[in-house]
């Protein structure tokens, strides 16, 4: 199958491979700092959040003012107004302490924002390999937020010296939602999504709907059947128009009870519900945040496998550069397509140098091909004598072939 | 990527929110000087007269000023302009990158316990010990250690050296003497000439004398040139940095050795010198916007991406992740195997075997060469191993 993807014409007369390979490297980069999406866009959904919340908080509290100082007593003495204006003014003076306090949560959020901005700057200018150990070190710390092993995380981060890469505090918050759901709370949970309430609703998010499943079930659980009915009015029928289904299975469980045997209804009762609902308001919290919802080294490692993933790295000869002759990479591998090639790419057996025009493929009598370079080397140190490394045959270095490989 | 205009649309994000931010101060300390120039005038009044008549009028005035500040219209129109210049740099952002990079992720079990045991050996073989351990111990994975006490034994090495001591890297070179000759590594003779021109510098050119007699003696019949050159060393004894020898004196020598230890050792443990996973992960960056694109291509001509079993196009990756020879038959377009083999004609151009076989119509008869006048018979033929 021929697709119309970054596929050269062929040409059988090999064209030299010297200064494409060079822009084949820059384009190659370039590319590969598109994919840092997550890095600039988790910082800035989180300075929009603190935002939010400063301006809500700023709008609540001078409505609330405002209002309190046009309802003021009056007929209770001049004294009285006095004191309740002044309490107002105290008021405002906690505000304006808030305020200054979320700023400062804000000034640090952009001073992130920019330092994501400048390390991208840096991949296009400078060291490459420094600039590949600080992404891998990123992608490793992603990882272990989305595992919870927050400790080394923290560690690494710190001991690299990259805080303002990576996103420890967006996941410290997550956790303390994170650890609630694991304890069977639920008012954390619920009040993220109070936090979060208009954005999602626009994606249609049912998580706080499933939260209020939960709850529901706990009180059938704890046979507190009254409250169960009362709390499903209040808070699981306005999910009627949408969720109708859900909500007829769950309210069945005021017949069967914890105890039933019945598996639709025995499901809903299990512990687990609790580990689906933390998943749940993971994918909830990558969503919001802008993050991939699998682990960054998860995405980049299975391309990574794909692309180096060839029938011979299954062999026993596979040289152990190739992550893939490590029993743990071929098992990751193991459910990826195979890599493809449209042109014949040969890798120099002593070497491992690729040939080509520049260093072209030489063939010994018994057909084992080794490039020009080694053999030009294995000449000159043995006085002509040519000694196969795989079959110790020898020959003379007049007996060589070039091969033309196309 | 056009960083610059990233820049600036992000300088607009930070302008409005310091602006909005100024706003809501302003608002609050405006509300504050009304309601205390209301306070004091209510105050001045208790003491000019003795009534309580007039607050109210002063609380309905205050009112009034209030009202007409409207200080939450204000606070509404600095967020709506943060808020459009916030939307304005996440479309910007979206253009700008990838902004899902997980569309040609396969959803297969991608089992965790497999991936800690790969980050724990990648820690401990880059010399992370304290973190290795602080992994092992919150993923409780302990199938990762079994590098740590070898790589603990390169890293030691390589620490004495850094404090030029080199007894350590010497015990271990000699414990593998055989091993290092096999793969022709000068590792051992380039460490005893480091230790000699150590003594030769810092001690007395006997005591170096004695050195090369002891030390420089099994390697002589294989680098006798080397060590010829050393000897003359002893020569320039005191002025070894005014000699034609000077560079032996060179701190260069120290780190390229240190990479070779890094290099041999890792090789005599069969292990490669660059981290397996630093490898794979790198691959990845530049092979998944092929993917990527391949994925959207895919989808609008509704093909299976996820039970694919070899990708379509091949994957613009840098040759150095090319570890096995790959030879396409130019003729089939297809990857030779052990059915298929590539076959050399005489004329020095390369096919498969099914393609001679189709070319010379199965039989001896001599046909041409697909890329040149010369022509070949099949059992001219020979196939080629790479």
């Amino acid at each position: 199958m021929e697709m119309a993807i970054d596929t050269p014409s062929p040409s059988p007369s090999s064209a030299s491979p010297a200064p494409s390979a060079a822009a084949g490297r820059q384009t190659r980069a370039a590319e590969s700092v598109r994919l840092e999406h997550q890095l600039v866009r988790v910082p800035l959904e989180a300075l929009r959040a603190t935002a939010r919340t400063n301006h809500r908080l700023a709008e609540k509290e001078i409505a609330a003012v405002l209002s309190s100082a046009s309802a003021a007593p009056g007929d209770n003495g001049a004294a009285a107004a006095v004191d309740h204006l002044t309490s107002l003014v105290s008021r405002l003076h906690g505000l304006k302490r808030k305020m200054e306090e979320g700023a400062r949560a804000e000034e640090l959020q952009v001073q992130r924002c920019r330092a994501r901005l400048d390390r991208l700057a840096a991949a296009s200018a400078g060291d490459d390999g420094e600039w590949e150990d600080m992404r891998l070190k990123r992608i490793l710390v992603d990882y272990m937020l989305r595992m919870s092993y927050y400790d080394t995380a923290a560690k690494l981060a710190e001991t690299s010296g990259i805080q303002d890469l990576v996103d420890i505090d967006v996941f410290l918050d997550a956790k303390r939602v994170i650890d609630s759901l694991q304890n069977k709370e639920i008012a954390p949970a619920l009040a993220w999504c109070a936090e979060n309430k208009s954005r999602l609703k626009k994606s249609k998010s049912k998580l706080e709907f499933l939260l209020r499943l939960q709850e529901f079930v706990e009180l059938v659980r704890a046979k507190n059947s009254l409250q169960a009915i009362a709390y499903g009015r209040k808070y699981l029928a306005p999910w009627a128009s949408t969720h109708m289904k859900e909500l007829q299975r769950v309210f069945a469980t005021l017949v069967f009870r914890s105890t039933t045997n019945c598996v639709p209804y025995k499901v809903l009762f299990e512990l687990n519900q609790w580990d689906s609902l933390v998943d749940q308001f993971k994918q909830e919290f990558y969503k919001l945040y802008g993050m991939t919802l699998e682990p960054l080294l998860n995405i980049y490692l299975q391309a990574g496998l794909t692309a180096l993933k060839t029938p011979f790295c299954f062999e026993g000869n596979c040289p152990k550069e190739d992550p893939l002759s490590l029993d743990g990479f071929r098992k990751l591998a193991e459910p990826l397509p195979f890599s493809k090639q449209h042109h014949s790419k040969l890798v120099c057996h002593i070497t491992k140098e690729l040939m080509d025009t520049e260093n072209p493929p030489l063939v010994l009598p018994n057909g084992y091909v080794y490039s020009t370079k080694a053999l030009d080397e294995m000449a000159k140190k043995n006085e002509g004598k040519i000694t196969c490394p795989r079959t110790g045959e020898v020959y003379n270095y007049t007996e060589l072939v070039k091969a033309y490989i196309s | 990527m056009e960083l610059d205009s990233l820049r600036e649309a992000f300088d607009r994000v930070v302008e409005k929110r310091a602006l909005s931010s100024t706003k809501v101060q302003e608002a609050i300390d405006q509300i504050v000087t009304e309601i205390e120039q209301a306070i004091s005038r209510m105050q001045m009044m208790n003491t000019d007269y003795m009534g309580s008549c007039d607050h109210s009028s002063i609380m309905a005035e205050l009112k009034a000023k209030l009202n007409e500040m409207v200080p939450l219209n204000q606070l509404e129109g600095c967020q709506k302009e943060l808020n459009a210049a916030l939307s304005k740099y996440l479309k910007l952002l979206e253009k700008s990158f990838n902004p899902d990079i997980s569309k040609a992720y396969r959803n297969v079990d991608f089992e965790a316990c497999t991936i800690n045991n790969i980050i724990a050996n990648h820690f401990y073989r880059q010399g992370l010990f304290d973190l290795g351990d602080s992994f092992v111990h919150e993923c409780g994975e302990s199938d990762g250690t079994y590098l740590k006490l070898p790589f603990q034994e390169m890293y030691g090495i390589l620490e004495a050296m850094q404090a030029r001591n080199l007894e350590p890297a010497l015990s271990w070179a000699s414990k593998n003497h055989d091993q290092l000759m096999q793969n022709s590594s000068m590792l051992e003779l380039k460490l005893h000439q480091l230790q000699f021109v150590e003594i030769l510098t810092k001690e007395s050119r006997d005591e170096a004398f004695k050195y090369a007699r002891t030390h420089f003696a099994p390697f002589v019949s294989l680098y006798q040139a080397e060590i010829q050159r050393l000897m003359a060393c002893l020569l320039w004894a005191d002025r070894l940095d005014k000699s034609p020898y000077a560079e032996f004196m060179s701190s260069t020598h120290w780190d390229k050795l240190a990479e070779e230890l890094i290099h041999q050792f890792c090789s005599i443990l069969g292990q490669s010198s660059d981290s397996p996973l630093n490898v794979a992960i790198s691959a990845g960056f530049q092979g998944l916007p092929t993917l990527l694109k391949l994925t959207t291509v895919m989808a609008a001509k509704k093909q299976e991406w996820q039970a694919m079993k070899q990708l379509p196009v091949p994957i613009d990756i840098g040759p150095e992740f090319q570890y096995h020879s790959v030879f396409v038959c130019p003729v089939l377009r297809e990857q030779s195997s052990d059915e298929n083999p590539p076959m050399l004609m005489p004329c020095g151009h390369a096919v498969s075997k099914q393609s001679i076989m189709k070319l010379s119509k199965s039989s001896s008869r001599p046909f041409k060469c697909p890329y040149c006048p010369s022509e070949a018979v099949a059992s001219q033929c020979k196939q080629l191993r790479f």
